[in-house]
């Protein structure tokens, strides 16, 4: 791994290759150059997880030219794809080096922050929705009892917009989730559940299914699900697997332009 | 392009949220969240995810400013620090050492907080101290 890295940036196909480090203790995501090239003998492929393809956009945004390498997991290339559907990303700027990755049917030994999944306490079993359940088993609640708990689940939000920031196929810079009419500042919790379907319709077609989102929210909101049903819908309208390859999505289709109509009242 | 990540702790409030800044040449981009951190795990606040923005702020203060017939003027910290320090002595000669009191800031270091309140306790002769954390 080390080697290749190596030889990838003295032969200049990459300019960076983002990566981790330990430092003081910590995986840390680290970028390596071909200046400090000694330092590529401290790569590691670190088990907590960080959006390297995220910081790609940024690096992206500042020198589009930029040839960038990478270490990724499933999710991470998942990701790369969805960003070079959405044009964040230009794949032939793009190297990666896979790596194991998350738990899942097809990796009987993953490598990743999502290997120990917490058991909710007994209240949130109650009243809220277990983080850990499927799609199946979330949908199988009755009517009343979907939107008892998912509201349980939403009035936590403290409105840190984690979720959007950490989630690498969020890349807008105008946010819908900070339009004044929408959701509106100032208010907590924001407006549910208008905040968090918001942001699960925006996530159709995007959402890779990486966790992050999850990880990150201080309020442990079952985020993750709430998305996976959504790209359960569009899989079922659609036929298209969210990440699954870079080609393109259903969603960036620019159609015949129509003439939009007030509905009659 | 020179990209770095470098650890650090959230200064807005007494929790100490454990964060990475994401340098671009140089220049902070944004505030990543320290997954491993002890304290965090890998979340923060609205507050935190946000640290970043008032260091490159073109609000941001570089140099004193005293206010001079109700306008606020640049000034040196000479003179500024001389102002203060009048000002202090003549209100402290009139109404005693709890007519003043110091405010400390979350974005000081800790070091820097204790030598406040040790201006203020030794100095001025007041327990009026408190964080901006607190209010
Ligand atoms: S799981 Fe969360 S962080 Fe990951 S792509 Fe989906 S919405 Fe973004
Ligand atoms: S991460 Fe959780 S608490 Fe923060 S805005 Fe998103 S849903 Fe709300
Ligand atoms: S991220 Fe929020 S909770 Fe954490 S230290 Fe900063 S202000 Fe406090």
């Amino acid at each position: 791994m080390k080697k290749k890295v190596k030889k990838w940036l003295e032969d200049g196909s990459v300019d960076v290759f983002l990566g981790y480090k330990m430092v003081h203790g910590h995986p840390l995501p680290h970028c390596f150059t071909l200046e400090d090239v000694a330092e590529v003998d401290e790569l590691i492929v670190s088990e907590a997880r960080y959006s390297l393809e995220k910081i790609a956009t940024h690096l992206t945004r500042q020198d589009p030219k930029i040839k960038i390498g990478l270490l990724a997991r499933d999710c991470n290339q998942r990701a790369i794809n969805i960003l070079s559907v959405w044009h964040q990303l230009d794949l032939e700027k793009i190297k990666t080096l896979n790596v194991n990755c998350c738990p899942s049917n097809l990796k009987a030994h993953p490598d990743c922050s999502y290997m120990t999944v917490e058991t909710p306490g007994a209240y949130k079993q109650q009243v809220g929705i277990d983080n850990t359940i499927d799609t199946e088993t979330a949908d199988a609640f009755s009517k009343e009892a979907k939107t008892i708990r998912w509201m349980y689940e939403f009035q936590k939000c403290i409105k840190c917009y984690g979720c959007r920031n950490i989630c690498p196929v969020c890349f807008c810079t105008e946010c819908s989730l900070e339009h004044k009419d929408l959701i509106g500042p100032g208010n907590l919790p924001p407006q549910v559940p208008i905040f968090h379907l918001v942001r699960a319709a925006h996530m159709a077609g995007r959402c890779i299914d990486c966790g992050l989102c999850e990880d990150a929210c201080p309020m442990d909101i079952p985020l993750r699900l709430l998305y996976r049903k959504v790209n359960r819908i569009v899989k079922d309208v659609f036929d298209y697997d969210t990440g699954e390859s870079s080609e393109q999505s259903p969603f960036s289709l620019i159609g015949d332009s129509v003439k939009l109509t007030l509905k009659p009242m | 392009m020179k990209c770095t990540f470098v650890p650090s702790v959230c200064s807005y409030c007494g929790t100490g949220c454990g964060l990475l800044f994401e340098t671009i040449d140089g220049r902070i981009n944004s505030t990543i969240p320290m997954k491993t951190h002890p304290v965090s795990q890998g979340k923060l606040c609205i507050k935190g995810w946000n640290l970043h923005e008032h260091i490159n702020s073109p609000m941001r203060l570089k140099q004193p400013m005293v206010k001079t017939f109700g306008r606020f003027i640049n000034a040196s910290w000479e003179e500024a620090i001389q102002i203060t320090a009048d000002r202090f002595k003549e209100i402290i000669v009139e109404h005693g050492p709890d007519s003043v009191g110091v405010l400390v800031s979350a974005k000081m270091s800790n070091e820097e907080n204790y030598l406040a309140q040790k201006l203020a306790r030794a100095v001025f002769g007041t327990n009026n101290v408190d964080h901006c954390a607190r209010l």
